[in-house]
């Protein structure tokens, strides 16, 4: 299914019709990726769920004027960023100035996929490529990998520019790359420790 | 791959700057040596940068065409990065499951705060029953709020029964009208225009304050469409599926064409201005009159009595007397392609020839406002004009001095208009 399509029906529905079923289809398409999105920054469950949930809030207050949104999955990150730093910023006293002033706890799945049972070990040191790249690099990274979003709408989201977008995705594939064995013989990735 | 070899090319004449300031000889067989070598490091260096970033344009879904056949032809010379790519992608493909274990539950809560923000909450909304399983819960209160714990597990449990009931009256209704399927509203409010599109394909503009109603069946062997208010229609031709718009003084039935038509209850006339294409006209009471429209050409029904009465176009001044059905053509602007009757689609208020009555209500749409004139005569002024997106002030001022006959009040949402 067109995810965007159905979120500008669902829009709609809300914003013309205060639609009850759409605003809880809406939630239930968002509310996971925006979750994960402001744990990065506040890296608590709690929070996050709160954070979301003042999100919706909002987005229920302001239905009459929804159709003027015009990309809403995209107003809803920002939103989403924005009630994450305000939380950073209430409950740790030191205001926001940058994405790189602070620790972002990205959410990023690293599994071995089935079909090439990557060894424990080398899944360990995926995580820790990951964890050495910049803040703003990791966040990136969560939006493009995770969340299957555009340059553009990252761009868009984090505030920046859609050509950092780009180089900072191609570093993290680098970095994480680059620790990837050559070649993979089925042999040696079952003997653990073959990616250290 | 061009600007980084440009770029590598640049480099390299430094290199070679460098050396004839330090040597001051231009040629010689070791310095060509050294730039060969040179040239190999940053060509091998700036080639793999340019892999990563071509993988990782082909992982996030943006890159080109272009970009997809250079790194094929990239990846030729470096067997062992598409094995990585291989590996990538399938790590690519896992997806975090999200963290919430029960989404119901989190929604739950989540529609618990809603209801405690709102002042007006959930009694009125209509919802599924899976949203009607909302109970007060003893873990949802939290730390904040107790205070007010006894009152809102009182209106949620008020809510809950009130939802079973719409929920209960809605499957009643919808039982009724069983042979009819579901339908399809879309609305604009006054002051607000929206665009949309019909599921083959149509593209509608609706102007303010208007309705279009079709039926989840709408991709049968007919199109059908039900129109109050003022819409743009642009028709995907299919010559097997005539289109059908419902209005309440006339139908029109089309295969493919671009037209506007206005229907308004509160105004006198239901206007069709055809665009291209061709339309058959059916009035509602006369249904063996048929009038068949052609390019910009435009019809004009009166609606009290819509019967079908030819007329030429100099019966408009009369307004007493107008004639039932007006054939006419479609009003080029000086300077402009479109027709005046479709300007407001480019979000232009347009006044044809039209009586400060008739404009009133225009207004009234375009800037949701209440709009009175206080003297008969004045009512029958004839306007003519365009405005491109400005205010409610500068329409009226326009309007007023144009013909120097009123003077206007704003207040708020309601404008008066008197005489001089």
């Amino acid at each position: 299914m067109n995810q965007t399509a159905s979120i500008q029906d669902l829009q709609r529905e809300i914003a013309l019709y205060e639609n009850m079923k759409a605003y809880r289809a809406l939630y239930d398409i968002l509310s996971d990726s925006l979750h994960r999105f402001s744990y990065a920054f506040v890296e608590s469950n709690e929070a996050a769920e709160e954070i979301v949930s003042d999100v919706f809030v909002k987005l229920w207050q302001i239905r009459n004027r929804l159709i003027e949104v015009e990309n809403l999955k995209e107003y809803l990150y920002i939103v989403t960023k924005n009630f994450s730093l305000n939380y950073i910023a209430k409950n740790y006293r030191n205001p926001v100035v940058s994405l790189d002033d602070i620790d972002i706890e990205a959410v990023i799945e690293i599994r071995s996929p089935e079909d090439l049972c990557i060894s424990a070990d080398l899944i360990k040191k995926i995580k820790q490529t990951i964890q050495e790249l910049s803040p703003k690099c990791r966040i990136i990274f969560q939006l493009v990998k995770e969340e299957n979003l555009k340059y553009k709408e990252v761009a868009a989201i984090l505030n920046i520019s859609v050509f950092t977008v780009r180089n900072q995705v191609a570093i993290a594939t680098k970095k994480i790359g680059e620790i990837l064995p050559a070649y993979l013989r089925p042999e040696a990735v079952r003997e653990k420790g073959f990616g250290a | 791959m061009r600007y980084a070899l440009r770029v590598v090319r640049y480099a390299l004449r430094v290199v070679r700057y460098a050396f004839q300031f330090i040597f001051h000889f231009s040629t010689s067989h070791w310095y060509i040596f050294i730039e060969i070598i040179v040239f190999i490091v940053l060509a091998t260096h700036m080639q793999e940068e340019k892999l990563w970033l071509l993988i990782s344009l082909k992982l996030s879904g943006e890159a080109s065409a272009e970009e997809m056949d250079e790194l094929h032809n990239l990846l030729q010379d470096h067997p062992d990065i598409g094995l990585k790519l291989d590996i990538l992608e399938n790590i690519w493909k896992e997806k975090h499951a999200g963290f919430l274990e029960g989404k119901g539950d989190a929604f739950d809560r989540h529609f618990q705060r809603l209801s405690n923000h709102l002042s007006d909450p959930v009694l009125q909304y209509e919802t599924d029953d899976s949203t009607a399983g909302i109970k007060p819960v003893d873990d949802i209160s939290g730390p904040r709020k107790k205070y007010g714990w006894w009152i809102l597990s009182a209106a949620a449990a008020a809510a809950v029964i009130s939802l079973f009931v719409f929920f209960y009256k809605g499957t009643a209704d919808t039982k009724k009208t069983d042979h009819e399927t579901a339908q399809n509203t879309v609305s604009t409010k006054p002051g607000s225009k929206s665009k949309i599109q019909l599921p083959d394909g149509t593209q509608v503009w609706l102007n303010a304050d208007s309705k279009i109603i079709y039926n989840e069946n709408f991709l049968g062997n007919v199109r059908e469409v039900q129109l109050t208010g003022e819409a743009y229609f642009d028709v995907v031709k299919d010559k097997s599926r005539p289109f059908i718009i419902h209005t309440h003084s006339i139908d029109l039935k089309v295969l493919g064409t671009a037209f506007n038509v206005r229907s308004y209850e509160n105004e006198k006339n239901t206007e069709t201005s055809l665009i291209r294409g061709s339309i058959e006209v059916t009035l509602k009471n006369n249904p063996d009159k048929k009038i068949v429209l052609k390019p910009n050409e435009k019809l004009l029904v009166h609606n009290d009595d819509f019967s079908l009465v030819p007329h030429e176009s100099s019966a408009r001044k009369k307004d007493e007397e107008v004639p039932m059905m007006i054939l006419s053509k479609v009003h080029f602007q000086e300077k402009d392609s479109v027709a005046t009757e479709t300007l407001w689609v480019k979000n232009k208020l347009a006044f044809d020839e039209e009586s400060l009555e008739n404009a009133a209500l225009k207004i009234e749409r375009w800037y949701d406002v209440k709009v009175i004139i206080t003297d008969d005569k004045l009512k029958k002024v004839q306007y003519h004009g365009t405005f491109d997106d400005e205010s409610l002030q500068q329409v009226l001022e326009a309007l007023s001095t144009s013909t120097n006959s009123f003077k206007y009040t704003i207040n708020r949402k309601e404008v008066i208009i008197k005489p001089l």
